[in-house]
C-alpha cells in the first residue's frame, strides 16, 4: 500500500521533471521532432535496464500478444491530443481537462477490471474523492495568480 | 469545443497508456514492456516526423544536454507507474501521480529551478494541493 503509493508519486515528480525538460527542447525544435528524442530516449533507457534486470531474458518475447506492439501508439496519441488541445484552449484550461478525464477514466477501469487487472469495486467514498481531487485541479490551475503557462 | 474533445481524449489515453503496460506487464517483464511500447511509439513517432518535418534540427544544438535526455525518465516512470498500478489500483495511483506531478512543477515554477521564468506561489495553489490529498484520504476511508 505505502510502496505503491510511493512509487506514483515518484512518477508524478519525474513526469513533471519529464514536462519540463521536453518543453525546453520543444521552443527550440517542434513537437515531432521533440516526441521522437524523448519516445527514443525512453526506449534506450528502459532497453538497458531490462538488459541490466533480466539479461538474455530481455529478448524473450513468445509471450507477446500482438497487440502488446501497438501499444505505444497511444503515446502517439497522447502528443497529438495534447498539442490540439493546448494550441486551442491555452495550457492551463487543457491541463485541468486533461487530468479531470484522467481521473476520470481511472476510476472507470478500475470498476470495469478491465484489461484483465485485478477489479477495484466501486465505492461512493472512490466517487467523491476523486470529485474532491478534480475539485482540487480546478483550484490550483484555474484559481488566483499563480499563472502557469508550463504544461504540469 | 474541439480543444475540449482533445483534451479529454488526450487525458484518457494517458491514463490507457498506464493501464495497458500493467497488463503486459503480467506477461513479460516490466521494464521489458516499457522497452516494447516505447520502441512502438518512437517508430510511430519518427514516421510521421519524416513527413510533418516541424522544427529545425540545428534546434537540438542550442538546448542543454540535461534536457535532451529528459526522455530516458520515460523509463523510471512507466516502471514506478506499472508497479503502483498494479499494488494499489488505476485510481489512486493516477490521484497520487498527479498530486506529486502538481507539486514538483508548483516548487519548480515557485523557484523559477531550470531556468522557468518564476511564479509567486499563492494561496489558492495550496487549497488546491489540500484538496487533492483530502480527496486522496477520502478515497482510501
Amino acid at each position: 500500500m505505502i510502496a505503491g503509493l510511493i512509487l506514483a508519486l515518484i512518477a508524478g515528480s519525474l513526469v513533471s521533471l519529464q514536462n519540463i525538460f521536453n518543453n525546453r527542447v520543444n521552443e527550440k525544435t517542434g513537437s515531432w521532432s521533440t516526441t521522437t528524442l524523448v519516445l527514443g530516449m525512453g526506449f534506450v533507457a528502459s532497453l538497458s535496464m531490462s538488459l541490466i534486470v533480466e539479461g538474455k531474458g530481455t529478448f524473450n518475447i513468445q509471450n507477446m500478444e500482438p497487440w502488446y506492439w501497438i501499444s505505444g501508439l497511444i503515446g502517439v496519441g497522447v502528443v497529438i491530443c495534447l498539442v490540439q488541445a493546448t494550441r486551442l484552449l491555452g495550457a492551463t484550461f487543457a491541463i485541468s481537462i486533461v487530468m479531470t478525464s484522467q481521473l476520470g477514466f481511472a476510476l472507470l477501469w478500475d470498476s470495469l477490471g478491465w484489461l484483465g487487472l485485478e477489479k477495484v469495486p466501486f465505492t461512493m467514498n472512490q466517487l467523491i474523492g476523486v470529485v474532491v481531487i478534480v475539485g482540487g485541479i480546478m483550484v490550483f490551475k484555474l484559481g488566483g495568480k499563480h499563472e502557469q503557462q508550463e504544461a504540469a | 469545443m474541439r480543444g475540449i474533445i482533445f483534451a479529454f481524449i488526450g487525458g484518457a489515453c494517458i491514463t490507457l497508456q498506464g493501464v495497458a503496460n500493467a497488463r503486459i506487464s503480467q506477461d513479460m517483464g516490466t521494464w521489458q514492456a516499457a522497452t516494447v511500447t516505447q520502441l512502438t511509439g518512437f517508430m510511430m513517432a519518427l514516421v510521421i516526423l519524416l513527413f510533418v518535418r516541424d522544427g529545425s534540427k540545428q534546434g537540438f544544438g542550442q538546448v542543454k544536454p540535461l534536457y535532451l535526455i529528459g526522455g530516458a525518465l520515460g523509463a523510471p516512470i512507466i516502471f514506478s507507474e506499472v508497479t503502483a498500478i498494479q499494488n494499489i489500483g488505476v485510481t489512486l495511483t493516477i490521484s497520487a501521480l498527479l498530486i506529486a506531478q502538481l507539486f514538483l512543477t508548483f516548487l519548480i515554477d515557485s523557484n523559477g529551478w531550470f531556468g522557468v521564468v518564476k511564479k509567486r506561489m499563492s494561496l489558492p495553489q495550496f487549497i488546491g494541493i489540500g484538496m487533492m490529498i483530502a480527496g486522496v484520504v477520502i478515497i482510501k476511508l
